[in-house]
């Protein structure tokens, strides 16, 4: 799950060399307009899946308009703060307009809990890693077979001769955001009923996708992948065996681990040094 | 201008406890203060050294924590308490500066995050030690109004560090990392070990408002130390202004004040928080204080005149003993190789270059000429063959290490410190790596003071020297093109190198620039300068100064000898012509 999230990071880092480092927040709205459609308004719930996905991918493109296309035009590095200063605000409206309590978001997967050997699970907490699998897989099916993918790859690898080979950058970028957006909204849709729809849910959820990103190597697909399974699996053991608290302790330290080990992370690839 | 707004926030701080009683408005001041201590320790890592931490307000719960655990649970003195306090800060911030500086960019942001969010879990998690969520009570408080005065006082002691800090040797050298790296680690500093330094500053400010946060309110919870409080810092920094000393202040006021002003929007904190935060990116992208500096321009210093100059340094900027050197050369080559994914860059190079005169290496363009310095300098290694200067394998060592065995460089395009005076840029080549101590900075002891002195006076001496004294106050970003090849010239000259490596010196001089390079060249050698490694393309300059002359052709080195032997040679007629001799 967090490996669908952080895949987000990737595709915008690889495109344009920024991200949003509000990720969560994307991942808030995704649960929050589900909810509002589906339990709000009593849609049934295909038109309003797609609806959350088209309003993640609008949300994503405002991001990327507002926070990034100005610094990454003049490479600066302000996107960082920007995109949390656009975060900070999303999430803000989101709590004045969807409220402070957090809410059930009823799936017929949540109903009743399968016993494995003494430890109970829902059927949707299943399904979150299979769905998460096959997506993260769609989108490197696109990276690799389709013509515009590859066209993306090549903006990632060179901006500059990409954009003389004719490929229209701003699109690219704006394009790899929505996806990034709107992978982040299938994130929110399938942990909702698991996790409560509140407008505070994303921010945890970004970080530990960006700290899985950031193990697997932002460069690699799937070395995130592997970091987000991997991440799951050591969260639930000393969830399981030490304590829930030290879940985020360890699972950060784990992070820092890493970076002086591996500053690129596992897979990922170090950046040539220019002089 | 500037004067004026110190004295009216020093007047503000004076008149407030005796305009009012009311125990409120003390208190926000108070929080005004805290806020001005962690901020301004925050500036040297972000303001100076450009490098972003969202996990102070770990450092901020070390200090408080600290405090609070030593005076509540061990009854020590809480001046000794808040001592101990600050150094753990510091301590703690050195080990995290250690880990999370081997990275930057997101991945730095990442790792100070991370490293709140554990503090955080900490805090809640060591119930015994930290009492969990509930957090700790009964810290002695020392009354409302002593905490006011020591807040006040604290925080007006903070920004006088850091001004001293900023106009000291370390102030320039995080200036230079930030400004460019790879220049500042050409001149022996270790832009690692530097970022470090600042992190550690940085925190030890930070746990020391923590500490008085601890006693102001007499109770502290891991509420008051989320990440939010690490944005907070950052956001009320950005907004004042980074690298400006006034910019924590403005910063502090704003974002204390205008919450309490607007208590019954509470709603929309978070809101006005960020717009406030976009506001400052698009519009004041150097913070407040940077906006007025825009509109109330510092007065120039005073100009400069050859009468200030101590004239006995400026006619020989290298005192490099020059008799008794060995007749073994100063930098051997041996069997060189480096490829690229594949493309060869360098292939079996061999050279070796005398302790004194100028050493031209020339080649098409992709011959490989930047590559060869890149080795010989340490910011590639090769990955095979040998680099000997004075006969020790230098092959492998990083560029600042190279540097301080007495290696100086230009490159390819002039790499300035942008933010830095012309002065200033010189004075970090004098410095190089000995910066003094970094406590005795922020207090400008008397020592620091003097050593301040001479050495902006050495830097003065050569920037008059090589002429360009007129410039010396103005930041190096404003110099023409001409002038900053010779300005990078000048500050690598300022190292006293025994080796010089020059990256196209000429390269969109005009011709009289070109000459007086000329002439610069041959007075340096004349004089018993260092020896130069010369890379060039034109022809005529590399002919007229040059000692010896290698020819550089895909990775291989064609011909070497004297420039006349050279010239002739046929396979650099080929090289050159394309046409086979």
């Amino acid at each position: 799950m967090y490996g669908l999230v952080a895949l987000g990071y990737h595709i915008t880092w690889v495109t344009s060399r920024t991200m949003n480092f509000s990720q969560g927040t994307a991942v808030m709205a995704g649960a929050v307009v589900a909810y509002a459609t589906f339990v709000g308004l009593g849609w049934p719930f295909l038109p309003s899946f797609i609806a959350t996905l088209l309003a993640l991918a609008v949300f994503g493109v405002i991001i990327e308009r507002v926070a990034v296309w100005p610094f990454f035009r003049v490479a600066s590095p302000a996107w960082l703060l920007s995109t949390i200063a656009c975060g900070i605000i999303a999430e803000n409206t989101a709590m004045l307009l969807f409220g402070k309590d957090a809410r059930a978001f009823p799936s017929p997967l949540t109903q009743r809990p399968i016993l494995v050997g003494g430890a109970g699970f829902y059927p949707q907490e299943l399904l979150i890693p299979v769905a998460g699998l096959l997506l993260m897989g769609g989108v490197q099916l696109f990276y690799h077979r389709t013509g515009y993918g590859k066209q993306l790859k090549a903006v990632a690898y060179n901006p500059e001769a990409a954009g003389l080979m004719g490929i229209h950058i701003p699109r690219a970028v704006m394009f790899a955001y929505a996806l990034s957006a709107l992978l982040a909204g299938v994130a929110g849709v399938l942990l909702a009923p698991v996790l409560n729809v509140a407008a505070t849910m994303g921010t945890i959820i970004g970080l530990k996708a960006f700290a899985v990103a950031i193990i697997g190597g932002l460069t690699s697909a799937p070395g995130i992948v592997i970091a987000g399974l991997g991440y799951g699996l050591v969260e639930s053991f000393v969830a399981g065996y030490i304590s829930t608290g030290a879940r985020e302790i360890v699972g950060f330290a784990l992070v820092i681990l890493v970076l002086v080990l591996r500053p690129w992370g596992l897979l990922g690839s170090r950046p040539a040094r220019r002089v | 201008m500037e004067r004026l707004g110190w004295g009216a926030i020093a007047l503000a701080a004076l008149a407030l406890p005796a305009l009012t009683a009311n125990t409120y408005y003390l208190y926000v001041a108070a929080t005004v203060g805290l806020l001005v201590i962690v901020t301004a320790g925050l500036n040297v890592l972000v303001g100076f050294t450009g490098q972003i931490s969202l996990g102070h307000a770990g450092f901020y719960a070390i200090g408080a924590y600290t405090a609070a655990l030593l005076t509540t649970r061990a009854g020590w003195n809480p001046l000794a308490a808040v001592a101990v306090a600050i150094l753990l800060a510091a301590l703690v911030g050195a080990g995290v500066a250690g880990a999370a500086l081997r990275v930057s960019g997101p991945y730095l942001a990442m790792v100070t995050i991370a490293f709140g969010i554990i503090v955080e879990g900490v805090l809640i998690e060591w119930v015994s030690v930290t009492r969990g969520p509930g957090g700790i009570f009964n810290i002695p408080k020392p009354g409302l109004q002593r905490s006011y005065w020591l807040i006040m006082v604290t925080a007006a002691l903070a920004l006088w560090l850091v001004a001293n800090l900023r106009s000291s040797a370390w102030g320039r050298a995080f200036l230079a990392v930030r400004g460019s790296e790879v220049a500042a680690e050409s001149l022996g500093l270790s832009a690692y070990y530097i970022r470090i330094v600042a992190f550690t500053v940085s925190a030890a400010f930070a746990g020391a408002g923590g500490t008085l946060f601890a006693f102001l309110n007499g109770y502290i919870s891991p509420d008051s130390f989320t990440l939010q409080t690490s944005i907070l810092f950052l956001l009320a920094l950005l907004f004042g202004g980074t690298g400006y000393v006034a910019g924590p202040v403005v910063g502090s006021l704003v974002f204390t004040l205008l919450p309490e002003l607007l208590t019954g929007l509470a709603d929309y904190r978070l809101i006005l928080y960020g717009g406030l935060l976009m506001l400052s990116i698009y519009w004041l992208p150097s913070g407040v204080v940077g906006a007025l500096r825009q509109i109330f321009p510092r007065r120039r210093a005073q100009t400069r005149t050859q009468a200030d100059l101590a004239p006995a340094d400026a006619a020989k900027p290298h005192d490099r003993p020059v008799a008794g050197e060995p007749e073994q050369p100063l930098l051997r080559v041996e069997d060189a190789s480096l490829a690229f994914g594949g493309v060869t860059a360098l292939a079996d190079v061999t050279l070796s270059v005398p302790a004194r005169g100028i050493y031209a290496v020339i080649g098409p363009n992709g011959a490989g000429k930047t590559t060869l310095l890149n080795v010989l300098s340490g910011y590639y290694a090769p990955d095979a063959g040998v680099v000997r200067l004075n006969s020790e394998s230098v092959s492998g060592r990083p560029p600042y290490a190279i540097a301080r065995r007495g290696v100086a460089r230009t490159f390819q395009t002039a790499q300035l410190f942008g933010d830095l005076t012309v002065l200033e840029n010189v004075a970090v080549g004098v410095a190089g790596p000995r910066l003094g101590n970094v406590i005795s900075a922020l207090l400008a002891a008397p020592q620091a003071r003097r050593q301040e002195r001479e050495l902006l006076q050495r830097a003065l001496a050569l920037i008059g020297a090589m002429g360009l004294l007129e410039w010396a106050d103005r930041p190096a970003k404003a110099l023409p093109a001409g002038l900053r090849r010779r300005l990078e010239i000048i500050r690598a000259l300022a190292r006293k190198p025994r080796l010089l490596l020059l990256d196209e010196p000429a390269a969109g001089l005009s011709s009289s620039e070109i000459q007086e390079l000329d002439a610069n060249l041959t007075a340096l050698r004349d004089s018993g300068g260092p020896a130069i490694v010369l890379v060039e393309h034109h022809m005529d300059l590399v002919m007229a100064v040059s000692d010896q002359v290698s020819v550089l052709d895909y990775g291989r080195i064609i011909a070497s000898g004297a420039p006349d032997v050279v010239r002739r040679h046929p396979a650099v007629i080929e090289a050159y012509l394309g046409a086979s001799a």
